[in-house]
């Protein structure tokens, strides 16, 4: 799932023929007053970054005049929004506001179908809404195939109460929104609020959208807009997350490795399959272990990408023993792990006796993993051991070394 | 009996001259799985160890009979390929494909919803009934009975790597599979937990289900649902990985794609919680599957 900011999903709905306010990006609070003032006062300032909910995290502003813009612009630029730090803001022509709506539009999972919400209770959390009110609330599912007739859009609203003009424009802003959806491949499209403006305009005043990373290969022009690898973190990607997203990146076809930093933590942890890595980490956890990491790998990745990603899980500060787990495999060759990790290790001098290093991968080659890895002076288990009894083992280790500094202070 | 492959399957592979595809092939020759046919345009009279290449899955259907399909074309195909099988007639696709657009997904599942057509995945790595040595993907690689031998527990997961695991648990207890089904890691998938457990259910052969889960997704509450309605009977073992995951901020991916947490849902503790009240062995540590199986199953 990869996020847009609201500068590009704006473009894009607007370019849809949905009404959007103007609005232009700043990057400092000199850029911020000269856009604003190109607009006209007053404006909106909103936290350029990929999370929802800004306004309650006070990261939506609104300014009268050039001195505001540069005092709040200059206050939104020292601000993290939900471990975001602020890097630009949003500059845009202040609405009136005559009535807030919701409206979303995003993938039900269960009925398999992407499902419409909509509320004439607008600006609000939707989720209390639709669950202290949910009369107010309709949801409505989307042909894939057909998309939304027009005649279904104006069901909707005048179901909910709309009539008049309001009801012509909420229906025509309503389909192009879920043609902007499916023709993007768009997991999640949120306007919150859609608005009827004094002047009697329907429109986009906040938009949040996803797309899907899977689907990019057909969008390269959105492809641009998204920063991909940062759909899986909720923070913005560490030095050490990126250099691994590189190492991935340097054999894109071949196996993947994936890296996510914990708070803290000394068990640098490699390991694979999606569901193996879950438990893996479960189980050292319900031992008393402390990851430092959270990594996947599979798909039988080249020995360069296991060494890349060893090294990396390796350079984190605090990082105290290695633990390497899998699934028995089905595809994924142990030997290459096998070569991969020793030779990572060895490089950053990194002693058996002294590091601890529990290793459980049996599958294609394990002969061959079993050899190189019981030869580096490795604790190594292929299938005579399960993957929690190898967390375990993994974790005794530890302690162990705790015992022995434990008992070299008592000297 | 069985649920889903027997040895009445008639297998023809969708992509077969790929490079993994045709590793699969090999592997599942070797096991004693007849693949009748394979499919990739414009490489019609050639063969893949042996196995015959069409063009189209139609002259397959023609030639072979084939009744079951495995997809293993590039992600951009897909929507294609099970489109093509639906066409044909085949009864029950298995989609191996992994970052297969969602969209794409949510057109092919709802017109093989329509035509009666069953599918497994996308992104799933395979299914096999040990008793008959039939299996369709990469499951269990070129060493298939170290980890899947024939007996009478039907194994689900949503993770590929650990069907064969949980499957080596289930031997390690002492018992064996019936049908052991990787259902696919992604978000919008054909079949789900509910859906299978319905099949346990009516297979006379299979005794007891044991289920490997991750975060995110509806599929545990709904089968403690069709337990708390008496519409599974049998011992349901239940393992739910990445509790973890609910200590972090929402929103985090972790493993599969479908793995995600997001607004409350989907939490392992609360499926653990849901399926623990409905009268399902849900598993503290994974471990604790072997002496639970040789408890219950005794």
């Amino acid at each position: 799932m990869g996020k847009l900011l609201e500068n590009y999903s704006k473009k894009i709905i607007g370019e849809a023929g949905v009404a959007v306010p103007k609005n232009a990006v700043a990057c400092s609070p000199e850029e911020a007053v000269a856009k604003a003032t190109e607009l006209g006062f007053p404006v909106v300032l909103k936290a350029l970054v990929p999370v929802g909910k800004r306004g309650k995290a006070g990261a939506i502003k609104f300014a009268n005049d050039a001195n505001e813009v540069g005092k709040l612009t200059r206050e939104l630029l020292e601000m993290t929004v939900r471990y975001f730090p602020v890097e630009k803001v949003l500059v845009e022509e202040k609405i009136s506001i005559a009535q807030e709506w919701y409206l979303s539009i995003a993938i039900d999972k269960q009925a398999k179908a992407p499902v419409i919400i909509a509320s004439l209770d607008g600006g609000v959390d939707v989720e209390q809404l639709s669950r202290e009110h949910p009369e107010k609330v309709l949801t409505r599912h989307i042909d894939p195939f057909l998309g939304l007739a027009e005649f279904e859009a104006k069901e909707l609203w005048s179901e909910l109460g709309l009539t008049g003009k309001p009801l012509i424009l909420a229906t025509q802003a309503l389909v192009r929104l879920v043609r902007v959806f499916l023709e993007n491949d768009a997991i999640i499209l949120e306007i919150n609020p859609l608005v009827l403006t004094e002047a009697g305009e329907v429109m986009a005043a906040a938009s949040v959208m996803s797309v899907d990373d899977s689907a990019m290969y057909r969008h390269t022009e959105l492809a641009a807009m998204v920063q991909m690898g940062s759909e899986r973190s909720w923070r913005p990607l560490t030095e050490l997350e990126k250099q691994m997203v590189e190492v991935n990146e340097l054999d894109p076809y071949r196996g993947t490795a994936r890296y996510t930093e914990m708070d803290g933590g000394d068990i640098g942890f490699l390991c694979g399959g999606g569901g193996g890595s879950l438990l893996s980490f479960d189980a050292l956890v319900s031992f008393g272990g402390k990851p430092a990491n959270y990594s996947e790998v599979g798909g039988n990745p080249p020995e360069r990408k296991v060494y890349g990603i060893t090294k990396g899980i390796l350079s984190k500060p605090g990082v105290r023993g290695l633990f390497v787990a899998h699934n028995i495999t089905n595809n994924t060759q142990v030997d290459v792990m096998a070569k991969g990790v020793v030779q990572a290790l060895q490089e950053l001098g990194k002693d058996p006796s002294t590091f601890p290093v529990v290793v459980r991968e049996a599958g294609v080659n394990e002969n061959d993993a079993k050899e190189i890895f019981r030869t580096a002076g490795i604790e190594y288990y292929g299938d005579d051991a399960t993957i929690t009894e190898a967390a375990q083992r993994m974790v005794e280790r530890l302690k162990a070394l705790d015992a022995v500094a434990a008992a070299e202070r008592g000297k | 009996m069985s649920i889903l492959l027997d040895k009445n399957s008639r297998i023809v592979i969708q992509g077969i001259t790929g490079r993994e595809a045709a590793m699969v092939t090999k592997h599942s020759l070797n096991y004693g799985t007849n693949i009748l046919a394979g499919v990739t345009p414009g490489k019609a009279g050639q063969d893949v160890h042996g196995v015959p290449v069409y063009d189209t899955l139609k002259k397959a259907v023609q030639m072979h009979g084939v009744n079951t399909s495995v997809v293993y074309v590039p992600p951009a195909f897909v929507y294609d390929a099970v489109l093509e099988g639906i066409a044909a007639g085949i009864e029950l696709i298995l989609i191996a494909t992994e970052n297969v657009p969602q969209l794409d997904a949510l057109k092919f599942l709802a017109r093989a919803k329509q035509a009666g057509v069953r599918v497994i995945g996308p992104n799933s790595v395979g299914m096999i009934t040990p008793k008959d040595r039939v299996k369709v993907g990469a499951i269990g690689g070129d060493n298939v009975e170290r980890c899947f031998a024939p007996g009478r527990v039907g194994v689900i997961s949503r993770s590929g790597g650990m069907t064969a695991e949980t499957s080596w648990m289930v031997k390690r207890a002492g018992y064996g599979v019936s049908t052991s089904v990787s259902i696919g890691g992604d978000g919008l998938i054909g079949s789900s937990l509910k859906d299978l457990l319905l099949l346990f259910q009516q297979d006379s052969e299979t005794d007891a289900v044991v289920t490997f889960s991750e975060p995110g997704t509806h599929f545990e509450e709904e089968a403690a649902e069709m337990l708390l309605k008496g519409d599974f009977t049998k011992p349901l073992f239940s393992f739910i990985a990445g509790r973890f995951t609910e200590s972090l901020p929402e929103g985090t991916v972790f493993g599969h794609a479908g793995a995600m947490i997001s607004g409350g849902t989907g939490k392992p503790s609360q499926k653990m919680a849901k399926l623990q009240a409905a009268g399902a062995h849900v598993l503290g540590r994974f471990d604790d599957l072997i002496p639970l199986l040789q408890e219950i199953l005794k």
